[in-house]
């Protein structure tokens, strides 16, 4: 049970979240009901797939202002949201900010299981996403100055030759390097080391 | 027939200018013929009399016809030689100077009354403007006034979707969930069970909804009765006392014994408590730093009685209580703003007053005075 996916559940109206709660708890899925967004960031987040069932208007700040103060605090949780009085304009602020479904109440019990489905799967893809790359971080950590300068050649399309011209090396020097950082970050072939090569770069330039 | 009727219409007139200045003249004429003895001179001061009056109720004409019929009297029957139409050498100054005079006094006369006719004309003239103004004006808060009932219902409809919105995706919702426990295998009765227990739990909560609003808008007179204000208090907190367990807020009251009965509609004015119960406790949902407590209190003289609605929450702001008790006015998320302006509406009909205040030690004061009559005077 501490590994299952959990579902925040943050609405005012205490029938409401009881309700969403109840339906998640009957198709086995673990729901956490909060009444507030004070609430969701005092409550414990476990390291697990995760997603938020969110009602537009709660007291404080409003649904779509919370979302922009997850992604300011870099919580990347995928939004699902709920409302009585979904307007145009609101439900397409949302969804350009990311959220998985805008859903009006009351909604069927198909749509949001799907939504939730969708949102924990790009949590999941998401967490192993993060797990992957700082897995390669490590093993690029390892690297030398050398082989990472060479890695990052090879990369480009450069062949050995290339390379050794550019830093001044023979081209058996770069050969070596080349494979001693193929070993390091355990890559099967260039097309491996291509992609792992890509996951380092900084996300935002991705 | 109208270019027919005008020139008709236009010598009636003039007969009955020139029968106005004969009448005048005449009238001047026979108290001169009878008082001319008592004089050395020839007495002609009444003729200056008629020639004015002429010209003020008949006009410039007229005016003139009594100078020219005056001057004929004067020069036949008072001015030397008498009963003849001519005029001694040595009269001839003092009867050019009556002439001069009644001209005079004809000009000035019609020229007063077409000066005041004039001020009379546009006074009507201004009148009428003031009256159709009036009637636009009138016309036009009309209008507003039934646009503002239309905007109002809108609101309050959107309210009221809202409300019964609620409950029923809690119902829909519970329904489903309902239909998983019991296709598990094996079912899950006891889930299924509860499931339905709150679906029992928010159908009634959406007919509650339903009840209030409908005794809201009942359009019979409000059934006033003798009541006991601190029975009705202990009724809403008992009913609220789940709502705030769940919400973490101690209800305290305060309530003196033995106040005097009020003459009041019962359901408003648990409408009124009962909102202004909920606003406190919504005030408090954000409050972390201090102990959540609403505290209603009652206390009262001979003249009224007064109930105060206290909470611990984010308090008033100055520009905010100015506004609150204003319709579509609301710090909730999923207020309408209708909820204060309809407690003071209904406190003002029971010939109270609703006002709030920051609490000194934070939060918000909200207080209404019912007034203490005696069952006589009333009944």
């Amino acid at each position: 049970m501490a590994d299952a996916p959990t579902i925040f559940v943050v609405d005012d109206d205490a029938s409401v979240r009881d309700a969403i709660s109840n339906l998640l708890e009957s198709v086995g899925l673990r729901a956490v009901a909060l009444a507030s967004t004070e609430q969701f960031w005092r409550a414990p987040r476990p390291n697990v797939p995760s997603c938020l069932v969110l009602d537009v208007r709660i007291p404080g700040v409003n649904g779509l202002e919370f979302q922009e103060q997850l992604a300011r605090a870099k919580v990347s949780i995928p939004i699902i949201f709920i409302t009585a009085h979904g307007d145009v304009p609101m439900t397409s602020r949302a969804m350009k900010a990311g959220a998985i479904e805008f859903l009006m109440k009351p909604f069927q019990k198909e749509d949001l299981l799907a939504a939730i489905r969708h949102g924990l799967e790009r949590d999941r893809t998401r967490r192993q996403d993060e797990a992957e790359v700082s897995i390669l971080r490590s093993r690029a950590e390892q690297l030398t100055l050398r082989e990472r300068e060479v890695m990052d050649l090879v990369v480009t399309g450069l062949i050995n030759k290339q390379i050794g011209a550019q830093l001044g090396l023979s081209e058996v020097t770069v050969k070596a390097h080349r494979s001693h950082a193929m070993q390091k970050m355990e890559a099967t072939s260039l097309a491996d080391l291509i992609r792992m090569s890509d996951k380092l770069k900084p996300r935002d330039s991705r | 027939m109208q270019t027919g009727a005008r020139p008709e219409g236009t010598t009636r007139s003039l007969l009955r200018r020139c029968g106005i200045a004969s009448l005048f003249v005449v009238a001047a004429f026979v108290p001169t013929l009878l008082l001319q003895h008592l004089f050395p001179y020839p007495f002609l001061f009444l003729f200056f009399g008629a020639v004015m009056a002429s010209a003020w109720f008949g006009g410039t004409a007229a005016g003139l016809l009594a100078v020219l019929l005056s001057t004929i009297l004067v020069d036949y029957f008072f001015v030397p030689p008498f009963y003849s139409f001519s005029v001694s050498t040595t009269a001839e100054a003092y009867f050019a100077a009556f002439v001069a005079c009644a001209l005079v006094a004809s000009w000035v006369s019609s020229a007063k009354k077409k000066s005041e006719e004039a001020l009379k004309g546009t006074l009507d003239q201004l009148e009428v403007r003031v009256s159709e103004r009036t009637a636009e004006l009138m016309k036009t808060q009309t209008e507003l006034a039934h646009l503002s009932q239309v905007l109002s219902m809108g609101e309050l409809t959107a309210s009221i979707a809202h409300e019964i919105n609620q409950p029923l995706t809690a119902v829909v919702t519970h329904g489903h969930a309902c239909i998983e426990w019991l296709s598990a295998s094996p079912p899950n009765l006891e889930k299924a069970q509860q499931t339905v227990q709150r679906i029992i739990q928010d159908g009634t909560r959406a007919g509650a909804v339903l009840s209030r609003i409908r005794a809201l808008f009942k359009k019979e007179a409000p059934a006033k009765d003798w009541l006991d204000i601190n029975e009705v208090i202990h009724e809403l907190t008992t009913f609220l006392r789940d709502e705030a367990v769940r919400r973490h807020i101690a209800i305290r009251t305060d309530l003196v014994p033995g106040l005097p009965k009020v003459k009041a509609d019962r359901v408003q004015l648990q409408q009124v408590v009962l909102n202004l119960m909920m606003n406190g406790m919504d005030a408090m949902i954000e409050t972390t730093d201090r102990v959540k407590e609403l505290l209603i209190g009652t206390r009262g003289d001979e003249s009224e009685i007064v109930v105060r609605v206290e909470d611990s929450g984010i308090g008033l702001d100055t520009e905010a209580v100015d506004k609150i008790f204003n319709p579509f006015f609301t710090t909730k998320p999923h207020g309408i703003g209708m909820g204060l302006s309809i407690s003071r509406s209904i406190i003002e009909s029971h010939e109270g007053r609703l006002w709030a205040s920051p609490r000194p030690s934070g939060g918000a004061i909200f207080q209404f005075t019912l007034p203490v009559r005696s069952r006589d005077s009333d009944g």
